[in-house]
């Protein structure tokens, strides 16, 4: 589709983007050429306003003062139903992805696993890839270590990265993060909000194809704010993520996820 | 870490103060407390319901637009992704998506068969999701500018951001070029640029 498409062509239609008026193949098109063009990102945050803007230019009108009652009455209503109950989670894609990971927590993997955390890393990873039989399985587990200084900048510059949001779960709603992710250069993971650790836990990031969860490795404890930073060296073979999430694990990490799931976010 | 400081930055122009007041009020809102949700409608809701108003143009569906905005807002708001854009931004892109749906509902009516293909031509205004408020003044620069476009400038602007009229239906009921749409189209929002930025127009 973005062969239709070249960069002064998208260039021209950043402004119609910015101010939401944009609508088919020509905004799909601008926004995958956004992800990929810093100069036309720049460009484009520019005309941000712009959008802003054209919402507030219009006539102010007082809304009638009933409808403030009215809808703070419903919100009552709804606190002891609705947000009482969970959601479903077919709500969307990402959502169910979470739940996969959930319901992969079969207790007897997590014994087995339990058990072989004595007998040691390579014990662990030859398990692994007997229990899974997958070979992209194979790197799930390599803790990795935290990469040269220049490895963020070398991440963000890289001409196949990609963003991807992540929002908090139930058990930490305020946190939020950013992934950004090239298959050549590795990912940095930044998040906000994280709860502190218990001694000896870890949070664990993974990437989900399909229905299955790949350790991307293990993040740096969040600081006193509950922020991070971790920039980590991902697996050219890396499947390409649906999702992305965020667990909480024993120290050293897990094969599979066992622990709670902190943060999600779909990579489309 | 610098690091983080250009991750803030890049979702954070505007007026950052403002848009963690919103954020920690969402927090309250998440926590279960309605007077949060009353902060909330007290600081926008002016602002929503005109922009509600001026799609829709019927006070009682512009209120309407607003309950369910609001209703959404209290019942996602432990969902809300800090990461991906302001509170406000979210505000202003339902408000705007849910009036636009319902002008296209009421059009579509009488040519049903064709629903399915004008839905996927129309806008998306969830490409505004990470807009920051600008000032009255500008508001009201822009408001003045939008007026004082040549009709044939003014009124394809009106008709995609108002309207929700993709660029060709555009073409199609003003009978023009669609290559002329787009370039007067460009010409509007980038004399509304300007205004915004405080220079003649």
């Amino acid at each position: 589709m973005s062969d239709l498409f070249d960069h002064d062509a998208l260039r021209a239609l950043i402004p119609l983007h910015a101010a939401g008026v944009l609508s088919g193949s020509e905004r799909t098109a601008v926004e995958s050429h956004l992800a990929a063009c810093a100069e036309c990102a720049a460009e484009h945050r520019a005309h941000r306003p712009l959008a802003a803007a054209l919402s507030q230019a219009v006539p102010q009108v007082d809304p009638p003062a009933a409808l403030r009652e009215s809808i703070l009455a419903a919100a009552r209503r709804d606190r002891s139903t609705a947000r009482a109950t969970p959601r479903p989670v077919s709500f969307a894609p990402w959502l169910a992805a979470a739940a996969m990971l959930l319901v992969s927590v079969g207790l007897g993997l997590y014994v087995r696993m339990l058990h072989e955390r004595i007998q040691g890393l390579e014990g662990e990873l030859r398990e692994a890839i007997a229990l899974v039989n997958d070979s992209q399985q194979r790197v799930a587990v390599a803790v990795r270590a935290a990469v040269d200084a220049q490895a963020p900048l070398a991440v963000l510059t890289a001409p196949d990265v990609r963003q991807i949001n992540l929002a908090g779960q139930k058990v930490a709603p305020a946190a939020s993060a950013r992934a950004f992710w090239s298959r050549s250069r590795g990912v940095v993971f930044t998040a906000a909000n994280l709860p502190a650790l218990p001694t000896g836990r870890v949070y664990q990031l993974w990437f989900i194809a399909g229905k299955t969860p790949v350790s991307a490795g293990l993040l740096t404890a969040p600081d006193a704010r509950g922020g991070m930073t971790t920039t980590l060296a991902t697996p050219t073979d890396l499947p390409s993520p649906d999702a992305l999430a965020v667990s909480i694990e024993p120290e050293g990490g897990v094969l599979q996820p066992t622990g709670d799931i902190y943060l999600v976010g779909a990579a489309h | 870490m610098w690091l983080l400081a250009v991750l803030d930055h890049r979702s954070d122009f505007g007026d950052p103060a403002r848009a963690d007041a919103d954020r920690r009020t969402v927090r309250r809102m998440a926590s279960g407390d309605d007077g949060a949700l009353a902060d909330l409608y007290d600081r926008h809701a002016r602002m929503l319901f005109s922009l509600a108003l001026r799609i829709v143009r019927e006070p009682s569906e512009a209120e309407d637009v607003l309950q369910e905005v609001f209703s959404q807002a209290w019942r996602q708001a432990d969902r809300f992704d800090n990461a991906r854009g302001t509170v406000v931004g979210w505000l202003v892109t339902v408000t705007r998506s849910r009036a636009l749906d319902r002008l296209r509902r009421k059009r579509s009516r009488p040519e049903a068969p064709h629903g399915d293909q004008v839905a996927t031509e129309m806008v998306d205004p969830s490409a505004s999701i990470d807009l920051q408020l600008v000032t009255t003044e500008q508001a009201e620069r822009v408001r003045v500018a939008l007026a004082a476009l040549p009709d044939d400038q003014r009124v394809p602007l009106e008709l995609a951001y108002y309207e929700g009229l993709s660029q060709s239906e555009i073409a199609a009921t003003l009978t023009v070029p669609l290559g002329t749409i787009k370039t007067r189209m460009r010409q509007a929002l980038r004399r509304l640029r300007d205004a915004l930025a405080g220079e003649a127009v």
